[in-house]
């Protein structure tokens, strides 16, 4: 396989691996923290969702990495080719370039922000 | 020698709201501009990651409490709703399952995994919330 059809095809897999996150994960967390908290909904009582799943150190510094990751990357991806089909196709190649700096720059910041908030993440369990 | 093409290659031109023009390609649409609300709630949240990390937790919280914020919130909720029900859907499209003679349905796969998602959603609330 020539190496940009495989890199084509790495792509795809992992937007499709990011469609599965955005569908089972991330509802749950858009109701928990942009809904139920601020409405204050059901299970949410006092302290805010996104606390009290970091003081789950591991398990809940992972569940917001891969859910905030997986969503962002599938997002983006899909989002860019979307525009292309509504008129800009002419700039796909600018689109496709402005997506992957937000995809890079947007995981970074989620890895390194997570990081600061919870420093023993990178200890074992 | 570079062969001539016997007939000039025909590009059928198509203007930005060709999809409105069939029910199909409008829900085909709907279905892709779901992505605008999951990639746009994943910037929000990472900014509030930032706000957390940062020290300004306050900020981060009055931010979710923003009424607009809210709203937005509430349409990122359907929308990403819809993409996992129409995601759901997909699967069972592309891949269908066969057991013996029988080859599973779309709609089979679609609830299945919307039975999955409640079961996900709900271990979520209970292991990282309620615990």
């Amino acid at each position: 396989m020539p190496q940009v059809a495989r890199l084509h095809a790495i792509l795809w897999g992992v937007f499709s691996m990011g469609g599965f996150i955005a569908a089972f994960l991330l509802p749950v967390l858009i109701y928990l923290v942009g809904i139920a908290y601020p409405l204050g909904l059901w299970p949410v009582a006092g302290q805010d969702p996104t606390t009290s799943i970091l003081d789950h150190r591991h398990l809940g510094t992972l569940f917001l990495f891969v859910t905030i990751a997986g969503s962002l990357y599938h997002g983006i991806f899909r989002f860019q080719s979307t525009l292309t089909e509504v008129g800009l196709a002419r700039a796909k190649r600018a689109l496709e370039a402005i997506g992957y700096l937000i995809i890079v720059i947007g995981i970074l910041a989620a890895a390194y922000y997570l990081l600061l908030l919870n420093p023993s993440v990178l200890s074992l369990p | 020698m570079s062969k001539e093409k016997p007939f000039p290659e025909y590009r059928r031109k198509l203007g930005p709201g060709w999809w409105l023009s069939n029910r199909h390609f409008t829900q085909y649409m709907i279905r892709e501009w779901t992505s605008f609300f999951v990639a746009v709630f994943s910037l929000i949240y990472i900014y509030e990651l930032s706000l957390f990390a940062s020290g300004a937790k306050v900020d981060a919280l009055n931010l979710l409490r923003n009424p607009g914020i809210i709203a937005f919130n509430v349409l990122a909720l359907l929308f990403t709703s819809y993409h996992a029900l129409t995601w759901f859907y997909l699967i069972g499209k592309i891949q269908p399952i066969k057991m013996g003679k029988t080859t599973s349905k779309p709609w089979q796969a679609l609830l299945v995994n919307i039975v999955l998602l409640l079961i996900i959603s709900y271990a979520v609330i209970e292991i990282l919330v309620l615990r």
